[in-house]
């Protein structure tokens, strides 16, 4: 149901994109996956930033003087596919585009962007070294790999765990990077690693890795992995099948129902994830709204992450008085300390990875129980 | 109607692509009748009996088999109706056992008799399959293999067999114990159209016969005047 | 050697599953020379079903059931919606044709049903472990093997005690004088769909007992793994898919349990120059069929 409601509501706005710019419309360019392995971010980012730019023309645009337009398109989860629609959206005179949940895409849509001279923000890429790969009017919206990373070492640490095992793939820059992030923070501070094994992605067959790691005398503290749908219930399960109880950290992949479906396989597993719904958290009141909006209540932290998104570009226009994209830019630049549903959100002086809150989450009982929420010490960051 | 035709087909032509194989021939097959069709390499032979059991692309005027249209019926409903096909190159399932050939020629037997009663017939009267019952079809010799996929297509107890070079690459007296069968369907009155390049052997089984070349329909007649004309005994007789 | 035998029963179990997986392909190649990349897609429906069979509120060997049944009956659509109209076109037709399909089909899986994961509840029984001596065996480990076996042996009598099934074999070596037989060529290859959505069925349930949830692309990555096996099985042999399946299967998790922890993140790069260098020395598979494709 939610989803009809959701193309419906594209289909709104993809009529609205069609009526002629006024002349002070906000034109954001959306380049995103409706379609293909990245939608299973995109949607709900989009449908989250939706819901803030419907509630930011209702009270007669950014600042009561510039309404927002948006023209949204589908990359198809293609690399190549984004650049072409980035070209399309500037042609059209987006004066800012957001880019698809990934790294590789936002890159290609960067390239274009940059050149342009119209910033960019990517739904929710970690990779640190995105905006190193574009320039200056690349920005992401979410807690970057490094920064979960040195959160996980930091509780491994006070767990009093001594060696840690990291399982990697290089199928994708985050699977692989986060963990040896992990191991960089993890021996840091005096932690050792026991071993690295990897995996292919969507392979799900984990049997030799595990047998490998049956086998160690002695086990490792804590195995750490950012494996996520559908390898890491598979690893898990295949895991505590082979009779190995070790500990697991993951990262915020695994923050789905299906991670929570698990029942006692993920007893007592501890991930980051951007946000973490608090008695009387910004965050509970938006999931309710959310909730009473769909019908439905949200099922992934990515819709409270896009809805946040809207309130960045709110801050940053708002901030610039204008809409000139260059001006835009250095609105985003500058931002310090933005209330987000998720958290505090601070760009400034960062290289375009914002520096936003994470939180560290146990699952008990199938349940949520906050570990640690926060920011780590800098110092503390592996450099990316 | 006694005296209608089992087969007659008007105007037949069949194409591929830009290769017109058989160019507008008529032919009728008489009940108990055996009709033979002559040609050289090419001339069409098998384009024809492919095309009468819809396994060729096919155009005709009129196609009346029993006296009901079988001009775009698929081969399978054709095959039902009681025409059938033994295939140049016999074609038998070489993977299969020589009684799984036997049981799937009879497959669609059960709205035509007991497919029991007709097994136990032809392995009587196919001595060397009932010894080969559970070897591979793909085992046995050509001549053995002729003799399954004859066996095979009398399965669905067919009111007319069309047979397509049955003697094709067999050794002489093989060729002849071929002949033998088919002179014994003959005299159990099975109405037969042979596809033949053994001309002399065949007028002699046969009561008709054509003769086919590019295409067309070059000579035609009862198969003792065949034998007799000079085109025949100079091209194929060796006279 | 514990850890050998461990290692042999782990790709026993993977090998098992390509093995369904490439024999689901080979049904349907062998009879109409399609290779139905639409079958990955199969498996998805299968695990949308059984999804929604518990959401309501199905006991779970019933939503397995409704699962393989719902896949039998896709594969039958597929047939007669998209690849029907097609039959007997080139082989490049074919496969542009299962491409669309596949395609279609996960575009309406993002759209209609979500682009997300779903959840589905496996019973907790089914994560428990069987240990014999020093050996581990999970629960889903176990049933994989013990249901391939299960569906190789039962295809196997189908096809050599039924007159389906011979039909079918017949039909692999040579369609044309099976419809001589006057049997229906329609029939034939509905059959031959209805077992490969049988498989995919089967292979659908294993997958996602493994993962927990369905997506719409989750039938991309096996369909692939089918195909390669396959491919060194040599296309169209029922027998060299099943071989090719385990084959690929002990390729790979010997090279994950035995190549150096510096190479390991080229394991799937050497699992396909192993697969190149059978090809080399058989470029037609371990058993390829002799006979080609006619209709
Ligand atoms: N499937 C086909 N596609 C294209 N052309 C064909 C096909 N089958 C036959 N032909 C052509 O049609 C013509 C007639 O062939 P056909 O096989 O009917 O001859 P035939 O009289 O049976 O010859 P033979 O004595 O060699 O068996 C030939 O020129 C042949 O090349
Ligand atoms: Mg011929």
């Amino acid at each position: 149901m939610k989803k009809n409601k959701l193309l419906l509501l594209s289909g709104a706005f993809a009529a609205l994109a069609s009526a002629p710019a006024m002349a002070e419309d906000l034109v954001i360019g959306l380049a995103t996956a409706q379609t293909g392995g990245l939608a299973p971010y995109d949607q709900p980012n989009l449908a989250g930033l939706q819901m803030r730019i419907e509630e930011i023309n209702a009270a007669g645009g950014i600042a009561g003087k510039f309404p927002i337009q948006t023209i949204i398109k589908d990359t198809r989860s293609d690399s190549a596919q984004t650049a072409l629609v980035a070209q399309e959206l500037v042609d059209a005179g987006a004066q800012l585009i957001i880019t698809p949940c990934d790294a590789d895409p936002s890159i290609a849509a960067g390239m274009i962007t940059q050149g342009a001279g119209i910033p960019a923000i990517s739904f929710c890429a970690t990779t640190p070294t995105l905006p190193l790969a574009v320039g200056d009017y690349m920005f992401s919206n979410y807690p970057a790999d490094n920064v979960q990373a040195a959160m996980l070492a930091a509780h491994a640490v006070e767990s009093g765990y001594k060696t840690a095992y990291i399982l990697t793939s290089p199928d994708s820059a985050y699977t692989l990077k986060l963990p040896q992030y992990f191991g960089q923070a993890f021996t840091a501070k005096g932690g050792a690693l026991a071993g690295e094994g990897t995996y292919s992605m969507g392979q799900q067959d984990f049997g030799a890795e595990v047998t490998k790691i049956a086998a160690m005398d002695p086990r490792p503290d804590v195995i750490m992995t950012s494996a996520y749908e559908p390898d890491f219930p598979a690893f898990v399960r295949q895991l505590r099948g082979a009779g190995v109880t070790t500990p697991i950290l993951g990262s915020d992949g695994i923050d789905s129902p299906t991670t929570f479906g698990l029942g006692d396989l993920v007893e007592g597993v501890v991930f980051s994830t951007a946000g973490h719904a608090t008695a009387g958290s910004p965050l509970e009141a938006f999931n309710a709204r959310w909730t009473e909006r769909t019908g439905a209540a949200p099922d992934t932290i990515y819709i409270a992450n896009g809805y946040d998104l809207g309130t960045i570009i709110e801050a940053a226009v708002t901030a610039a008085d204008s809409l000139d994209p260059a001006a835009i830019r250095d609105g985003i630049a500058n931002l310090e300390g933005l209330q987000g549903v998720t958290g505090a959100i601070t760009f400034k002086g960062t290289i375009g990875m914002p520096l936003r809150a994470v939180s560290l989450v146990r699952i008990k009982a199938g349940e949520r129980e906050l570990v640690a929420q926060g920011q780590p010490d800098p110092a503390d960051i592996p450099a990316p | 109607m006694p005296d209608e035709p089992l087969l007659s087909i008007e105007g037949l032509t069949v194409s591929y692509g830009a290769v017109e194989a058989v160019r507008g021939i008529d032919l009728t097959v008489k009940r108990g009748e055996v009709v033979t069709l002559l040609g050289a390499n090419g001339a069409g032979k098998s384009s024809t009996l492919n095309a009468l059991v819809g396994l060729a692309p096919r155009k005709a005027r009129r196609m009346l088999f029993e006296g009901a249209d079988i001009a775009g019926q698929a081969t399978e409903t054709i095959v039902r109706r009681g025409m059938t096909l033994v295939p140049e190159g016999r074609r038998v399932f070489s993977s299969l056992t020589v009684e799984e050939n036997l049981m799937l020629g009879g497959a669609r037997h059960a709205a035509r008799g007991d497919p029991a009663a007709v097994k136990a017939d032809m392995l009587e009267r196919f001595p060397i399959l009932a010894e080969r019952l559970h070897q591979k079809a793909g085992s046995l010799s050509g001549g053995e293999q002729q003799m399954l996929a004859i066996a095979r297509a009398l399965m669905s107890s067919p009111d007319l067999l069309l047979l397509d070079e049955p003697s094709l690459g067999l050794a002489p007296q093989v060729v002849d114990r071929i002949f033998d069968l088919i002179r014994n369907l003959r005299d159990r009155g099975l109405t037969i159209l042979l596809v033949e390049q053994n001309v002399a052997q065949s007028l002699e089984i046969a009561d008709r016969g054509y003769v086919l070349a590019n295409g067309r329909i070059e000579l035609q007649g009862a198969a003792a005047d065949l034998r007799a004309s000079p085109e025949i005994q100079d091209a194929y007789l060796g006279a | 050697m514990d850890i050998f035998l461990q290692q042999l029963l782990n790709a026993l179990s993977l090998g098992g599953t390509y093995a369904l997986l490439a024999l689901g392909l080979a049904v349907v190649f062998s009879i109409i020379g399609l290779i139905n990349f639409a079958h990955g897609e199969l498996m998805t429906v299968t695990g949308y079903a059984i999804c929604f069979a518990l959401i309501w509120g199905l006991p779970f060997p019933l939503a397995v059931m409704a699962g393989l049944a719902v896949a039998v009956v896709a594969a039958l659509l597929m047939e007669r919606i998209a690849f029907r109209p097609v039959r007997g076109a080139s082989g490049t037709t074919l496969l542009l044709t299962s491409f669309a399909v596949s395609a279609i089909l996960r575009v309406l899986f993002q759209n209609l049903i979500s682009a997300r994961p779903i959840p589905v509840s496996i019973p907790a029984s089914l994560s428990g472990v069987l240990t014999i001596g020093p050996l581990h065996l999970g629960m889903i480990q176990l049933i994989s093997i013990i249901v391939t076996l299960v569906m190789l042996l039962g295809l196997n009598l189908f096809l050599h005690r039924t007159m389906a099934g011979r039909a079918m074999r017949a039909a692999a070596e040579d369609f044309a004088v099976l419809r001589l037989m006057g049997l229906r060529a329609n029939s034939v290859v509905a059959t031959a769909f209805a077992i490969s959505g049988l498989l995919a069925g089967v292979a659908g349930l294993l997958w996602v007992a493994q993962r927990g949830s369905v997506d719409p692309l989750m039938g991309a990555l096996p369909v692939l793994k089918a195909f390669i096996a396959a491919i060194i099985g040599g296309l169209g042999s029922l027998s060299g898919a099943v071989a090719g399946g385990f084959l690929l299967g002990f390729i790979e998790v010997i090279l994950q349990a035995y190549l150096p922890e510096s190479l390991l993140p080229y394991r799937d790069a050497f699992a396909i120059l192993l697969v190149i260098a059978v090809l080399l020395f058989r470029p037609q598979g371990l058993l390829a069929r002799k006979t080609p494709v006619k209709l």
